[in-house]
């Protein structure tokens, strides 16, 4: 049986010289002073980012932390209480509700209006008459103040003389009261939630889909797949990594669901709708416990941290 | 309408103009004589939760700091508009970067946070003795700016909460007067509530749900003889018998005698539902009537407020106060523009504005308060109305109040474990 040397052949070559175990080092490569020049240029034209990052998110998520393990009450300097925040929190039967409103929420908007959302990108990339319009439609609640909108959904919500009791009445069905029934409430917030995500969703897959090379619908016709075999095995698999960037930035942005809860039910009824966002609010600004509310905060981190990561994992694997 | 309005504030303010002058001796402007408005100067910043939208901006910056700068030619005033509803947020941000406003309008129940942590200057320092301001205010209102014994702010305005009755509608089903029992209000409210043929409400018998939740439980648990907490503020008594049998009348009229469903009316609701009817009593805030003004100035002769009688006589009474920073770089400019926000000039143009009761008792005889049954009802019965607050943590454990009479109300707890629970959370807050 024969071996052989798969190490790189200078490798190899120094290894065989007696005495020399190892590589000579290798001489420093002389850096010109045209080459220095560009590279100080660089780092001039990145310095102002550089700032602005390490100034509004380096320094800030740094100070959560620390501020996690204190106890911060604004009026007083922090007291470093180890993870007595955490225990807290961990036991606090309100914020335990929180996060599993938070998933709950997160759960059912994601995949929702993502699936309405690629449904409607491949309608408005059909070349139909008044695209732009429909286009424009569908993206104006992401570029509209979230409480302009949820002033909006307050009205068809309401009991008394709300769009959606009307419209249940008029075919036969009893109103709900859609923001303070416990069993009503969240499901109305998903909704809003879900309706709202779809523009920005859409936007990406429309973006997505006129990337796929149109060739492959042609042979795919020649073959004789129907639209709906074409969708499913051309399409959905071709929109595989604009997919998983929408599904990330969906968890972020439900996972960060703040003011339409604000603004629509204040965390109510009795804490139905309450998320982790609001419960750091609530603990910063009502509460004025910036130690709890870091806490919190960093929880909210490790739990965006840990979807990313298996989403990633998940991705990976399939790819 | 507007212009009408305008200008009878405009008389309303002129004339108490000139009765505040003969009655500066008795009120918060006693202390005016110690200031030589010569030798006051500097610009000072004034953080305020009323006199916020276009009407209130107008009068503060039209009407009234153009009389304050009469006054005061050397101050400048830089006015930092905003809402109860975000007055935490910028009082955090304020105090966490050291810039805290040299002059900052808080609520009842505010005072005790930010006055022990040193926030609030001692207005005693600057010449405002608790002894001066309880001769134009009543002690309940007075106590509502001290902490520790001392004076940290002097009352502007009251936001009082009484119930209201539709007498109309009361009288229809045969009943001459307000209830002055409970008995009697679960009686009259069961004769009014109006259901269609498919059991859905059409007209609460009494209304709770129209305002706050936590006030709509104060409200109730006063007329019960209870209290929020114990006389030194260490400990929770809301839980008392009194406060479980003012939640359980809550949770009865709701769910045993169901004289109002969860979700019929909402703190959102664009008209209060005494106003168009939808309701024959409830629990109401002051502004009601001026609601009523604007909205059917005809149901206004059918509107009667009276005091919820229990075993006590319930009346809740929040508003807003003046207080000066600790850290103020010119503390006899922010002194006094306390004192002109709390003259009654002054007091009384912010409370026309916004339908709410004038803090200073001389001022029941103003135009405004005869003219505006409630404010009046509410000046004549100050003497029975409780506040809220007490402890330093009140700001921290107030937003708790809400879920809680909500788990009691949807029957998700019973009032006992809901309060006892609460309580619970309480003391923990006041023990941390």
């Amino acid at each position: 049986m024969t071996t052989t040397d798969h190490r790189p052949a200078r490798v190899a070559k120094a290894a065989s010289v007696p005495g020399t175990a190892t590589a000579p080092p290798r001489k420093r490569k002389r850096i010109s002073m045209a080459e220095k020049k560009r590279r100080r240029a660089g780092w001039l034209m990145i310095t102002p980012s550089v700032i602005h990052v390490g100034l509004w998110t380096l320094i800030p998520v740094i100070a959560t932390f620390y501020l996690s393990f204190t106890d911060y009450g604004i009026f007083s300097a922090p007291k470093w209480i180890w993870f007595d925040n955490y225990v807290e929190m961990f036991n606090d039967p309100v914020f335990m509700q929180s996060i599993g409103n938070t998933i709950w929420y997160t759960f059912w908007t994601v995949p929702v209006s993502m699936a309405v959302a690629v449904v409607v990108a491949v309608l408005l990339n059909q070349g139909l008459k008044l695209q732009k319009f429909y286009r424009t439609a569908f993206f104006l609640p992401q570029v509209t103040a979230t409480v302009a909108i949820a002033m909006v959904w307050l009205w068809i919500f309401n009991p008394q003389y709300g769009l959606l009791n009307a419209g249940l009445e008029a075919i036969g069905l009893p109103g709900q009261a859609w923001l303070v029934d416990p069993q009503w409430a969240l499901p109305s917030v998903i909704l809003v939630g879900a309706w709202q995500g779809i523009g920005i969703k859409m936007l990406i897959y429309i973006a997505a889909l006129q990337n796929i090379d149109e060739s492959l619908y042609e042979a795919a016709s020649l073959d004789g797949a129907s639209a709906v075999r074409q969708f499913f095995s051309i399409t959905v698999p071709m929109l595989k990594p604009a997919t998983f960037f929408v599904f990330i930035i969906s968890i972020i942005g439900a996972f960060q669901v703040f003011d339409q809860i604000y603004v629509l039910t204040d965390g109510g009824p009795a804490n139905a709708t309450t998320m982790m966002t609001y419960e750091v609010y609530r603990s910063a600004f009502q509460e004025f416990r910036m130690g709890m509310a870091s806490a919190q905060s960093v929880a909210l981190f490790a739990f965006l941290l840990f979807v990313t990561l298996i989403s990633r994992r998940v991705t990976k694997e399939e790819d | 309408m507007e212009v009408k309005s305008r200008m009878r504030r405009t008389a309303s303010v002129a004339m108490v103009a000139l009765m505040g002058l003969g009655l500066a001796a008795c009120s918060a402007g006693e202390a005016d004589a110690d200031l030589n408005p010569d030798e006051v100067s500097g610009e000072i910043s004034l953080l305020t939760p009323i006199f916020e939208g276009s009407p209130g901006q107008d009068l503060l910056e039209d009407e009234l700091l153009p009389q304050f700068y009469e006054e005061y030619p050397n101050v400048t005033v830089n006015v930092d508009y905003t809402t109860y509803g975000n007055l935490n947020e910028k009082l955090t941000t304020a105090v966490v970067s050291g810039l805290v406003p040299d002059v900052m309008l808080m609520g009842v129940g505010w005072i005790e946070a930010f006055a022990d942590k040193g926030v609030l200057a001692d207005l005693g320092e600057l010449g405002l003795s608790e002894a001066d301001l309880k001769e134009s205010y009543t002690d309940e209102i007075v106590e509502a700016g001290m902490w520790d014994g001392n004076v940290y702010a002097v009352p502007i305005m009251l936001d009082t909460r009484f119930g209201v009755a539709r007498m109309d509608i009361l009288k229809e089903a045969g009943y001459d007067s307000p209830p002055s029992s409970w008995d009697e209000l679960i009686e009259i409210a069961e004769a009014t509530t109006v259901r269609s043929s498919n059991g859905s409400l059409e007209r609460a018998g009494f209304d709770m749900m129209s305002l706050d939740a936590r006030q709509a439980f104060e409200t109730v648990l006063f007329s019960a003889g209870g209290d929020l907490f114990n006389a030194d503020a260490t400990e929770p008594t809301f839980n008392s018998d009194e406060g479980v049998a003012a939640l359980g009348l809550m949770a009865d009229l709701v769910n045993k005698y169901e004289v109002e469903d969860i979700g019929f009316t909402s703190t959102d609701d664009i008209v209060n539902p005494l106003i168009n009817g939808r309701a024959a009593m409830g629990i109401a805030h002051n502004n009601l009537w001026t609601q009523a003004l604007e909205a059917d100035e005809t149901v206004l002769d059918n509107l009667e407020p009276f005091v919820i009688q229990g075993e006590s006589s319930g009346m809740f009474f929040g508003g807003t106060l003046a207080t000066v920073a600790n850290n103020s770089k010119n503390p006899q400019a922010a002194r006094a523009l306390l004192e002109f926000l709390s003259s009654p000039e002054a007091a009384l143009a912010a409370n026309e504005q916004r339908g709410n009761v004038p803090a200073l008792t001389e001022l029941l005889d103003s135009d405004y308060v005869q003219s505006n049954r409630f404010v009046q009802f509410a000046m004549e019965n100050l003497d029975v109305a409780k506040r809220e607050g007490g402890p330093a943590q009140w700001l921290e454990v107030r937003g708790d109040f809400a879920p809680a009479v909500q788990a009691a109300l949807l029957g998700q707890k019973t009032p006992e474990e809901a309060l006892d629970d609460l309580a619970a959370l309480v003391q923990t807050s006041i023990d941390r």
